[in-house]
């Protein structure tokens, strides 16, 4: 995991032209690190060529985070469940936080970034071929 | 950045101005990556490169008609090209009042959503290097049309629109674009049309509005590598000042 988030904070580095070291697995990527659309799809592109994973832009960027909520209050239903299931690399806790921080702006920070790769990412041996 | 020979991609290299062009892309060094749609666009590729002292090039067969001739891209996209010029482009005549609707259909689908996802893997491998200039041959018929051309305008135009916001969206990461119009040139369909219709070429001729294959490769070769990054998004006209009269 701390390789992961590593490569992905000097990737941000180069994309956004920022101090890695002022990057933190905290950090907002659009509303601290200031990355706009064509950074994420820079991001994405760098992510599959270092990892070599298929991103799924959508998921990775939490891009139907919202629809996913407004459907899980639907009927009175579970907002956190809806998200779990739509992403499915998230973890409890974060999910949680995320639906407390909606109000200031976009959610996705930098350690949402590291656990889709993780996710994504198979173990090491278990290459097929 | 990488001292290597530019490599570009010769979208539907097989018309009249991208082979015409085949001999300028060596004498600049450029690793040329040429694509064609029939076995006929293939062989005079090739024929070409026989004329060029035994010149190497890599050749790929894409058929916007055909989205999954998208895939032979892939192992090319591997390296990104840093160039590309766009020449593909079918034709459809037609009065737009009496068309074919399963023709629209189709010819929009591979001259416009075909040639969107094309740009769309060409633009994401260029952005891994961070580098990348596209030119687009498109024509002067896309502002000014004659009857019948309806469709080919509209697939022009189309196509600028999607590579002036390639070079919008994209030139904070060193990818850059260009079109170019040209109008009567006399070479393929354009020469094709003046064989037909002599005393409208005649007049042409009178007044300047017949544009040398040699003018538009030269044109060509200016945006594609001395062009960019001020050159961006910009329409390069060559009509003899067709366009301007009422």
């Amino acid at each position: 995991m701390q390789e992961i988030y590593a490569s992905i904070v000097e990737i941000l580095g180069e994309i956004l032209d920022l101090d890695p070291t002022a990057i933190r697995p905290e950090s907002y990527v659009m509303r601290d690190l200031g990355a706009e659309s064509i950074d994420l799809m820079e991001l994405a592109v760098s992510i599959n060529e270092r990892f070599a994973i298929e991103v799924d832009e959508e998921a990775i960027f939490l891009k139907s985070l919202r629809p996913a909520i407004e459907t899980g209050r639907c009927g009175g239903g579970d907002p956190a469940a809806a998200v779990a299931e739509k992403y499915v690399f998230l973890e409890s806790p974060r999910i949680d936080a995320m639906l407390a921080d909606l109000t200031e702006g976009p959610v996705l920070q930098v350690q949402d970034l590291v656990r889709y790769v993780r996710y994504h990412t198979p173990p090491e041996g278990s290459h097929a071929g | 950045m990488t001292d290597d020979p530019p490599k570009i991609l010769i979208l539907g290299a097989s018309c009249r101005l991208a082979l015409d062009l085949i001999p300028q892309l060596f004498e600049h060094e450029f690793r040329p990556i040429f694509t064609f749609r029939t076995p006929k666009g293939e062989e005079r590729i090739l024929a070409k490169l026989a004329q060029c002292s035994g010149k190497k090039a890599e050749l790929i067969k894409l058929d916007l008609h055909d989205p999954a001739t998208l895939a032979n891209l892939g192992a090319v996209l591997k390296e990104p090209p840093t160039h590309l010029a766009d020449f593909a482009q079918g034709d459809y005549e037609s009065l737009v009042a009496g068309a074919d609707e399963d023709t629209v259909l189709e010819y929009f689908n591979a001259n416009i959503s075909c040639r969107a996802a094309l740009l769309k893997r060409v633009a994401r491998a260029m952005l891994t290097r961070r580098r990348g200039r596209l030119v687009f041959i498109s024509s002067a018929a896309a502002a000014k049309p004659s009857p019948g051309q309806g469709f080919y305008a509209a697939a022009k135009l189309a196509c600028e629109a999607l590579y002036r916001n390639l070079g919008l969206e994209m030139a904070a990461k060193g990818i850059t674009t260009a079109i170019v119009r040209p109008g009567y040139v006399d070479v393929g369909r354009g020469r094709r049309f003046l064989e037909k219709e002599k005393q409208t070429a005649k007049k042409l001729r009178q007044v300047g509005r017949i544009i040398e294959a040699g003018n538009v490769t030269a044109a060509l070769l200016f945006l594609l590598l001395q062009g960019g990054p001020g050159v961006n998004g910009t329409i390069l006209t060559l009509d003899g000042g067709m366009g301007l009269e009422k």
